[in-house]
């Protein structure tokens, strides 16, 4: 129930920035999720946030609360570590009702709160249990528990799910989704598992080398990413992504394909600029099997490598101009290796990213 | 014969082999301790008496001087020094221990490995050639021959290895636990007590015993900085069986049994985390 | 000015946490060891005091490179610490290998093999004497029992016989500090290593050679770091069992400092020797420490 804001915040270990001066606000009730590949500085900025980390320069307040200087616990926060952090040698029971110990509140109000939680994720028949004689699943719930018990003004997940089998991971997205719809609050969430993002978020926050690349919602960011790292990044399989040559009007490929450059994208080229086409899978299709057949497209022609049948759809990997470049088929048709194959490209989809700076042309 | 009863009877072989091959290898101590409990005469005899034939606490009794006593060795005073030498330094060196496994464990900072590294140096330096220069300023200072000086030295001797096997216990124990605690309203000093200590707890008792060990079995400094019944401990009374020429050697059995039966029981009480505890801190970096 | 009390907070945590430990070393072992190096450098007798002012630099270093004796129980310290070691290194590794085959009853060999750890070493050294006596020793005896000789063997009186009975003594005492250290790694081996070894061909000889060996090297390291942290309690052994004879062919670097610092009283001369022997014990330290860290570093990978 607060909002978070982070005003040019720096991290440096020694001499070394890690964080660069990120500037983010958080609403009150929004699920944020921080994503970007190991090593970007995710954690780091989650752990300033939750004070466990000291901030090197520039601002952090919860609910307008100036909070550099306070300690974890006087932060009003509750964290999801990755590897839970369960208490071995407390009982759920105990794990669960800590931290309100810890605040002094009385026996019956703990209790009751711990009952609460349990309730809320359905852990009431496990409350004498040790962490170690719980499931990697229910360990997690545990973990979630054991930070909604205290009412915080914020939770921060720190990649809770990276832990648990594929399947668990789906349940769980799910449980936490629901959570946050139960609990209305604050939810500052990293994870470098796109998917998780984009299911979860209200918000992403796309982060690289210590800076923000992005923030949007996860349609903003899968349908206008602002450079080609974030298009590779958000969205599986990744965009196919071709170097490019505004050549009379039509981008020329290494080859010397050409394509018709997207209509509102005209009056943006100039001739002879160097870029780079960024075209998701789902719109390449072979001509009659897309999915987004209407709107503005053009053709190209495609060597197959190989075809994945997935039943209803093929992931077809092919060649387009030396670059490797995935395509999609809907419907019934198999599609042999060295197969050239006349596809579809939906220019209303497609992007136009700068070759040098990796820019959307369209981005502000 | 089946193969199960095959495998379980070439199992119960090896252990029959290693269990002989352990005993053969504690027949010098069972030994002394079971020539505490002969008769002098026994234990001189020529030709040797093998199996003995009877048993008895004589030697006990003549050293704590009662019955026949012959010879009054202050065993009690030695015994009472021992413990509170050895407890009083355990306690001490565990509690200096416990900060500074901590700091190494938890914290990062300039010339960390340089500083453990010197600590251990500290650790080797030769009881005999440490002894020289203790002696001489102990004397100055006036705490030769006293419990406190010898306190004050044992302490030293444990701090660096209590330290090291502290910082490995600490080590095992994830930093996100201590971190999670912060988060959940604990003050760093509360996080600690209340969920890194009691997780630590056998480890540091392993490193208690340790020290303790160390302090109660130490000879060498001991020999040089105490002198009379105010701090002579149990293994520098063991000299007191020595003569010129001779030993009593019944007495000095009796007396080993006395300085090892407390040694043997801690031992055995943590004997499990001793295991883990000493080479867990070397190995995970 | 709240921000940089709380950034110096976690800066100074450490050096709070730390004073004590390196107070008291500093108090008890450094302070002194300056002061004997002072000493060291002068021509102090314990009955003479003023002999305590006199400076003659270097002198007792320079004395102590022709002092034979000094140079023989230099060399043999080394030796036996090498003899020693190795030994108490290749039959601990034996006991824990063979502990470690064990599957089931391994706790109660765990704990039998736990004894000798318990025992001072002054005790260790009474007790050997007393086993190795000639008259009424259980050596001797046992011996003379079974026939192997008629007469009694002189084990501590005989000047090879005594060094070989001392390293008997060492060796029992140490041994299973060893054996505990390598069995913990044994323990905290892998499996699939040694499967995989095992499905790729190798015998067993082959599998202890390429798979375990490499595993347990920083356990060895460990071991032997911790124990040379603590070489020289041999000395207590030594000084019970033979006092540095017979006519000094025992003589250790420390029974030599003992009897020149108190039974001679040259406190100078005793603590030039003791510089050398502590400098020799760091050197050890330092070496087996420094492999320690190389191991680790490459054992990283594989946690
Ligand atoms: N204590 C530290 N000292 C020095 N550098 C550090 C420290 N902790 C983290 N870093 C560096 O800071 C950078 C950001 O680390 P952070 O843990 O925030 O990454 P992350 O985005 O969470 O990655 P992952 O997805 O792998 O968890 C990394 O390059 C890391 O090497
Ligand atoms: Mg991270």
């Amino acid at each position: 129930m607060a909002e978070i804001s982070l005003k040019k915040v720096v991290k440096s270990y020694g001499r070394t920035p890690v964080v660069h001066g990120i500037d983010l606000e958080i609403a009150d009730n929004e699920f944020v999720v921080l994503v970007g590949p190991s090593g970007c500085g995710k954690s780091t900025t989650l752990r300033m946030i939750a004070g466990l980390e000291d901030i090197s320069d520039g601002e952090i307040r919860i609910r307008g609360r100036l909070v550099n200087d306070l300690p974890p616990r006087k932060r009003n926060i509750s964290m999801v570590f990755q590897n839970y952090a369960l208490y071995p040698h407390m009982s759920v029971r105990d794990n669960l009702g800590f931290g309100l110990k810890i605040a002094g509140q009385s026996r019956s109000v703990v209790a009751e709160r711990v009952a609460e939680a349990a309730g809320i994720l359905g852990l009431s028949d496990l409350l004498d249990r040790l962490p170690a004689e719980l499931s990697g699943g229910q360990r997690q719930r545990v973990a979630m528990g054991r930070a909604i018990v205290r009412h915080p003004d914020a939770f921060l997940f720190d990649e809770p799910l990276s832990n648990l089998d594929a399947k668990l991971r789906g349940q769980m997205r799910a449980e936490i989704k629901k959570l946050h719809q139960k609990v209305a609050s604050t939810i500052v969430y990293v994870t470098h598992d796109q998917i998780e993002a984009m299911t979860l978020a209200d918000r992403i926050v796309v982060m690289r080398d210590g800076h923000i690349d992005q923030v949007g919602t996860p349609m903003e960011v899968f349908n206008h990413p602002v450079n080609t790292f974030v298009a590779a990044f958000i969205g599986s399989p990744p965009m196919n992504q071709l170097p490019a040559v505004v050549d009379a009007g039509r981008l020329r490929l290494e080859d010397g394909t050409t394509i018709a450059v997207p209509e509102r994208l005209r009056a943006r080229v100039r001739a002879g600029q160097k870029l780079i086409l960024g075209v998701r899978p789902d719109d390449i299709s072979p001509e009659g099997y897309g999915l987004m057949e209407d709107g503005e497209s053009d053709r190209v022609d495609l060597l197959v490598d190989i075809a994945e049948p997935l039943g209803m759809e093929s992931l077809i990997y092919s060649r387009l101009a030396g670059q490797e470049v995935q395509a999609k088929l809907y419907g019934p048709r198999l599609v042999a290796p060295g197969e050239r194959l006349t596809c579809r490209i939906s220019l209303s989809r497609a992007h136009l990213f700068d070759a040098g700076t990796g820019r959307n042309l369209e981005a502000e | 014969m089946t193969r199960a009863l095959k495998q379980r009877l070439s199992a119960a072989a090896l252990w029959l082999v290693t269990f002989l091959l352990m005993v053969i290898m504690c027949i010098p101590g069972l030994w002394v301790v079971l020539s505490a409990f002969r008769p002098n005469r026994e234990i001189l005899a020529r030709p040797p008496v093998w199996v003995p034939e009877r048993l008895t606490l004589n030697n006990f009794a003549k050293i704590f001087g009662l019955g026949e006593a012959q010879v009054a060795i202050p065993v009690g005073s030695y015994f009472m020094n021992s413990l509170v030498i050895a407890l009083t330094s355990t306690f001490v060196a565990l509690v200096i221990g416990m900060a500074g496994g901590y700091a190494f464990a938890r914290f990062r900072f300039r010339f960390k490995n340089s500083l453990f590294l010197s600590l251990m140096l500290l650790r080797t330096v030769p009881a005999i050639a440490l002894s020289l220069p203790l002696f001489m300023l102990w004397s100055r200072l006036g705490i030769i021959d006293t419990q406190m000086g010898l306190i004050i030295v044992y302490i030293a001797l444990n701090v660096p290895f209590t330290i090291w096997l502290i910082d490995g216990f600490f080590r095992q124990i994830p930093m996100s636990l201590s971190e999670a605690a912060q988060v959940d309203g604990c003050t760093r000093w509360q996080a600690f007590w209340k969920i890194e200590f009691p997780l630590a707890k056998g480890g540091i008792a392993a490193a208690g015993v340790f020290a303790f060990l160390t302090s109660w079995n130490e000879y060498a400094l001991a020999a040089q900085l105490t002198r009379s019944t105010d701090s002579k401990t149990l293994p520098v009374g063991l000299m007191d069986f020595t003569a010129q020429f001779t030993i009593d050697w019944a007495g000095m059995s009796a007396m080993a049994v006395i300085i090892i039966v407390p040694a043997l029981i801690l031992t055995f009480l943590v004997q499990k985390h001793l295991i883990r505890g000493l080479t867990f801190g070397g190995v995970k970096g | 000015m709240l921000r940089a009390l709380r950034v110096r907070q976690t800066a100074l945590a450490p050096l709070i946490l730390l004073t004590p430990a390196f107070t008291v070393m500093l108090f008890v072992v450094a302070l002194p060891l300056a002061f004997s190096l002072y000493t060291s450098m002068t021509p102090y007798r314990l009955i003479r005091p003023e002999t305590l002012d006199i400076f003659i630099g270097t002198r007792n270093y320079v004395r102590l490179w022709d002092n034979a004796a000094f140079w023989a129980a230099f060399w043999r310290t080394i030796l036996f610490l090498a003899i020693a070691l190795n030994a108490e290194l290749l039959l601990g590794l034996g006991i824990a290998l063979l502990i470690n085959k064990l599957t089931w009853g391994q706790r109660t060999l765990r704990t039998i093999m736990m004894f000798p750890m318990m025992f001072s070493p002054i005790l260790v050294g009474f007790q050997f004497k007393f086993i190795f006596n000639d008259n009424i020793g259980i050596v001797n005896n046992a011996l003379q029992s079974l026939g192997l000789t008629d007469r009694a063997i002189p084990w501590l009186v005989d000047a090879q016989l005594a060094m070989f009975s001392i390293i008997v003594a060492e060796v029992w005492m140490s041994t299973s500090i060893f054996a505990i250290l390598l069995l913990a790694g044994l323990l905290a081996m892998p499996r699939d290593p040694v499967e995989a070894a095992k499905v790729d061909g190798c015998n067993s000889w082959q599998v202890f050679r390429h798979i375990t060996l490499p595993f347990l090297m920083p356990f060895i390291f460990i071991a032997m770091t911790i124990r040379s942290l603590d070489v020289a309690r041999a000395y207590d052994i030594v000084h019970v069992m033979t006092g540095g004879g017979p006519a000094g062919r025992t003589e250790l670097l420390w029974t030599l400092i003992a009897r020149v610092g108190y039974d001679n009283a040259r406190m100078g001369e005793a603590n030039a020797m003791a510089y050398v022997s502590t400098l020799l014990s760091i050197a050890f330290t330092v070496f087996f420490f420094r492999k320690l860290m190389a191991a680790r570093r490459y054992m990283g990978g594989a946690e």
